[in-house]
């Protein structure tokens, strides 16, 4: 056996000291852009639904209740804290807050829901055009006339009181 | 010579059996052959023209152009081309020639392409499942385009019953998985031992599908795909996910900002370092030494924390977006990366010292797991693997993409061919990642992240893209398509194809050596498994034994 | 009753007890000074007790092919190692080294090497098997150095006896004990492996077999099982100590015997590091060295049987 090498390791290994850190009995700081768990501000929302279009897990769920009020809603459960929704809200209402110790079994610890109240367009309803192509902010919400083109709002069927007013990807939610 | 060149070349040979050719630019070549001339076109790339074989692809086309298309892919390294050899199959009955008698490597490829589309690899030494389970019902295809995403099918069959193979006289079964300790995600390797030498090994995996290649055609966006091609592998996020915009890009012909190149080239850098530290721990884990294991991870936990500074997360960065990046390197964070290189060197330095001289771990990684060029040219074996066995291959600078065709750097081999020459090799990787970041870290000059895209992407354009993977060579395949998603989106992570090597590296081994040579070629068993499937285990049939395997090798028909 | 009789047994239980209180305290130094030449905090000195009794209440599971061979062999286990510790000295001289000679001692330390043996046939899987005859191989080759070192005692001071044995009865040559410092040489070679420890613990390899022969073990089988292990390390490190370092064990009482602990304590350390720093060895590697060793006895005993 290599005695030498062997003492050399030791003596690496007995430099560097002891590395293990206190968490959980003491905080542990993260640096200022982590990426927790996402905060949805509804003073500044204006149901653009861009958050809706570009979630990769489908996790934020949009519903239009009447023409005027918009109801917005943040599962949380497949959130993959990607961060696109604080990315491309031209409102800067969703902020990437530092929390990651978020595990726990009611849904409603994390869900957050806004109601919008949608003003009307004199032109045409409503509706809204993105900057970015391939960010699909064109988020269209409902002209009275237009609603067939309304492909890119995601809406739970779960969440619904009444029919939806569009076909959409069914997601199954309990609890 | 370049494509134009190669194409010429192609064209004296074949002729009339060469139906179209595209070349994108200087590096890119599309050809398609007529089927008949298929095998031979590819017998031609491989052996005369010596080109490495990477990864074959089917496609649904049947909605655009009425039938059905198999890929052949193949790289030239040394003139830094990757070239696609194309076919047709109809669109009932879907039938091509298989390659897989002259291309050992092209087994799982074939066999993946028969169980997703349907379309049969005739003359197939072994046209068994791969992907799908047993009790699967037949003719239902999965990444058909007239097969939803989320179809459970009505009829599948839990009680078709395991078949092994026959065990080899004198030998027991030792089964190595699904569950094992060593292995983090299940696969199973089932070996044929006598006393404690293994004879043969059989191994069935693809336990953990998730259907990404089915979601990115159906449900997810352009920009969506980033996201979850990070999440392929729970090492390697930053190359699938760079791999895959390069290759929209490359469909698309833009590219991106200069300083978006060299933060890709950064991130996948630093991605490179903690991929390495971590499995030289590893290694030692396996072979008993837990000692140099902790130290190991003790010296990259400061990588993790500076990815999280820059990106916002230790491993799933989110770095990529198809013509651009998120995130920037501020000067602050410049010079604390800076000092994290230096800090990492100087620690790295006496542990690489230790360890290549530590006779205790050579005596456990030398001879073993033994890979040789020649079966890396057989069976496509990528990275470290091949570097190790003498092959010269490293995409970086081969394939050039990001910003490395602007720093220098050494691609590392060495000639035992065995899992110490892949220890070394993976060390001393470490250094040469170093100098790239201090290289980028100089050159960046301040820009845009983001190009701007005005139009929609153009559709039904091919983009392939080869990105340098700790693992080895990680291949993406995209179609572009309508409705701002692509048609079609390959993944080949190294681990496919380094993986199928595994048979040949632990024959005439001990059983204590199985796990270090499992763990030498560094498996993703994530990153191999992405194909769709909805997971229902059930019965598994044999793959392909050991013997098989060599009679392949050995009697290869000219 | 005799009164000799009754300190007799006493003492016996004096030095089971001892060893039982004591053995999870020197698991849990091994453990921490593991832990801080891997440069972490590792777990509490008192750990492994709290693991003894968190497994004591656990659910006992018999999913071997012979549960009642897997109980047979886990109560042996123990029961074996601890009958060595009452014949062993221990700081002062062993209570009931009358009872036996040396031969019982090779034979009860053989009997607990074979206690994993039969662990691994009541478990029954691949695994185990695979674990147990890697076990029997290093006991084929192991046990004998132990029997040689026992007949180079016995041939220098002509006596199977214990405490004659146990008090250095190797060095008592007429010149120098060239046998003996050949076989101390041996034996400090091959301590890792009598206690199973890296890089001679391929026999239980976790990485590789899946805990061999423990596989199918849960619960207080486990909790017992884990404790001869750790039974085995003191026991050995008093075996070894009244064979090759007994100087200063008949210091007066407490000196003698706190002089006994420091010198465990001392060999314990000496394991830790070894462990700490070395990649488990593959069977047919150990085999060759533990032949090698052999050879090396062989020559030490030819010597001791011409005198020197």
């Amino acid at each position: 056996m290599s005695v030498m090498s062997k003492l050399q390791e030791t003596l690496v290994c007995l430099g560097a000291g002891r590395v293990t850190l206190p968490y959980p009995f003491k905080a542990e700081p993260v640096p200022p852009n982590f990426r927790g768990r996402p905060i949805f501000d509804a003073n500044k929302c204006i149901g653009c639904a861009g958050c809706a279009n570009n979630c990769p897990s489908r996790e934020i769920l949009v519903y239009d209740v009447c023409q005027e009020v918009r109801v917005l809603k943040y599962v949380g459960r497949r959130c993959t804290y990607c961060g696109r929704c604080a990315d491309v809200c031209p409102e800067k209402a969703i902020t990437m807050s530092h929390e990651f110790e978020t595990g726990t079994n009611a849904i409603n610890d994390i869900s957050q829901k806004l109601d919008i109240f949608m003003s009307t367009c004199q032109r045409c309803g409503r509706c809204f055009k993105g900057a970015q192509v391939l960010d699909e902010l064109k988020m269209k919400g409902y002209r009275f006339d237009d609603l067939q083109n309304d492909r890119w709002v995601f809406r739970s069927q779960a969440y619904m009181e009444g029919e939806p007013v569009v076909d959409d990807i069914k997601i199954e939610l309990e609890g | 010579m370049d494509a134009r060149e190669r194409l010429n070349q192609l064209k004296e040979k074949f002729g009339p059996a060469i139906v179209r050719a595209d070349m994108p630019n200087d590096s890119r070549l599309y050809v398609y052959v007529e089927p008949s001339a298929l095998k031979a076109v590819c017998r031609y790339v491989f052996r005369d023209l010596d080109a490495r074989y990477v990864i074959s692809i089917g496609a649904d086309d049947r909605p655009f152009s009425g039938n059905f298309l198999v890929f052949h892919d193949f790289a030239f390294d040394k003139d830094k081309i990757l070239c696609s050899i194309i076919t047709t199959a109809a669109a009932d009955n879907p039938k091509v020639d298989t390659i897989s008698d002259i291309i050992p490597g092209a087994n799982w490829a074939e066999r993946e392409i028969s169980d997703m589309f349907g379309i049969e690899a005739v003359g197939h030494p072994y046209p068994k499942r791969l992907i799908l389970p047993d009790g699967w019902p037949d003719g239902l295809h999965p990444l058909r385009k007239d097969m939803d995403w989320n179809h459970v099918p009505k009829d599948f069959d839990e009680n078709r019953e395991f078949k092994f193979g026959e065990t080899p006289p004198g030998c027991t079964v030792v089964p190595f998985g699904p569950f094992h300790p060593t292995l983090d995600e299940p696969a199973h390797f089932r070996l044929y031992v006598e006393g404690e030498v293994v004879r043969g090994c059989e191994y069935r995996g693809f336990m953990v599908h998730r259907g990404i290649e089915k979601l990115s055609e159906t449900v997810l966006s352009y920009n969506d795909i980033p996201m979850m091609a990070e999440r392929i592998c729970g090492i390697c996020g930053c190359v699938h996910s760079v791999a895959y915009v390069q290759a929209v890009e490359n469909a698309a012909a833009i590219k991106a900002p200069p300083r978006a190149e060299y933060m890709r080239t950064v991130m996948l850098e630093i991605e490179r370092l903690h991929s390495h530290l971590l499995w030289v721990g590893l290694a030692c884990h396996l072979v008993g030494f837990d000692t140099l294991f902790m130290q190991s991870w003790r010296i990259r936990e400061p990588i993790m924390w500076m990815a999280e500074k820059i990106t916002g997360n230790r491993k799933t960065y989110g770095l990529c977006l198809v013509g651009g990046v998120r995130w920037d390197i501020t000067p602050e964070i410049r010079t604390e990366l800076r000092v994290l290189l230096d800090k990492l060197e100087a620690e790295w330095i006496p542990v690489v010292a230790a360890v290549v001289k530590d006779k205790n771990i050579q005596k456990r990684t030398r001879d073993v797991g033994v890979a040789d060029k020649q079966a890396c040219k057989e069976m496509g074996l990528v990275g470290p693997v091949a570097r190790a066995a003498g092959a010269d291959i490293d995409c970086r600078r081969d394939h050039p993409y990001a910003a490395y065709d602007r720093v220098d750097f050494d691609v590392i081999t060495h000639d035992t061919a065995d899992v110490w020459g892949r220890v070394v090799v993976r060390a001393k990787e470490v250094f040469e990642s170093i100098k790239i970041v201090r290289q980028c870290l100089d050159k960046m000059e301040p820009g845009p992240l983001m190009l701007d895209i005005d139009g929609e992407l153009p559709v039904g354009r091919l983009g392939v893209s080869s990105v340098e993977a700790p693992r080895g060579e990680s291949h993406h395949f995209v179609i572009t398509g309508e409705n701002n998603k692509p048609r079609r989106w390959r993944v080949r992570a190294p681990t496919y194809q380094n993986l199928q090597g595994v048979p040949g590296m632990i024959k005439d081994q001990m059983i204590a050596d199985m796990t270090i040579s499992l763990g030498s070629i560094d498996p993703c068993f994530s990153c191999t498994d992405r194909m769709e499937t909805i997971d229902l285990k059930s019965g598994e049939t044999r793959v392909w034994s050991q013997d098989e395997l060599f009679k392949l090798v050995r009697e290869r028909k000219a | 009753m005799d009164l000799n009789f009754i300190w007799l047994i006493l003492g016996g239980l004096a030095n089971v007890i001892v060893i039982l209180l004591v053995a999870p305290f020197f698991q849990g130094v091994l453990r921490k000074i593991t832990a801080r030449i891997q440069s972490r905090q590792g777990p509490p000195i008192w750990q492994p007790y709290y693991d003894t009794f968190k497994l004591l209440g656990k659910e006992d599971i018999e999913s071997g092919v012979s549960p009642k061979m897997q109980r047979f062999a886990t109560y042996l286990s123990l029961a074996s190692i601890l009958t060595v510790g009452c014949l062993v000295p221990m700081g002062f001289r062993a209570p009931m080294n009358g009872a036996g000679d040396a031969i019982l001692l090779v034979y009860l330390l053989t009997l607990s090497g074979i206690c994993m043996l039969l662990a691994g046939l009541a478990a029954g899987s691949t695994y185990s098997l695979v674990g147990i005859s890697r076990e029997m191989m290093a006991m084929l080759t192991l046990e004998p150095l132990f029997a040689i070192t026992i007949v180079i005692g016995a041939l220098h001071t002509q006596s199977f006896r214990i405490d004659t044995l146990l008090s250095g009865g190797i060095y008592q040559t007429a010149g120098l004990p060239v046998s003996g410092i050949i076989m101390l040489g041996v034996m400090l070679l091959s301590f890792q492996a009598f206690v199973q420890r890296v890089p001679f613990d391929m026999s239980e390899a976790e990485t590789e077999i899946m805990e061999g022969p423990l596989m199918e073990y849960s619960g207080p089988k486990l909790a017992i099982f884990k404790y001869a292990q750790m039974a085995k390390l003191v026991v050995f490190s008093a075996l070894f100590i009244g064979l090759f370092v007994p100087w200063g064990s008949g210091l007066v009482f407490p000196f003698g015997w706190l002089l006994f602990w420091v010198k465990v304590f001392i060999l314990v350390l000496m394991v830790t590091v070894l462990a700490a720093t070395h990649a488990r060895y593959r069977i047919d590697q150990a085999i060759r060295y533990f032949a090698a060793l052999l050879a090396v006895g062989l020559v030490a005993l030819i010597l001791a049987s011409n005198g020197l």
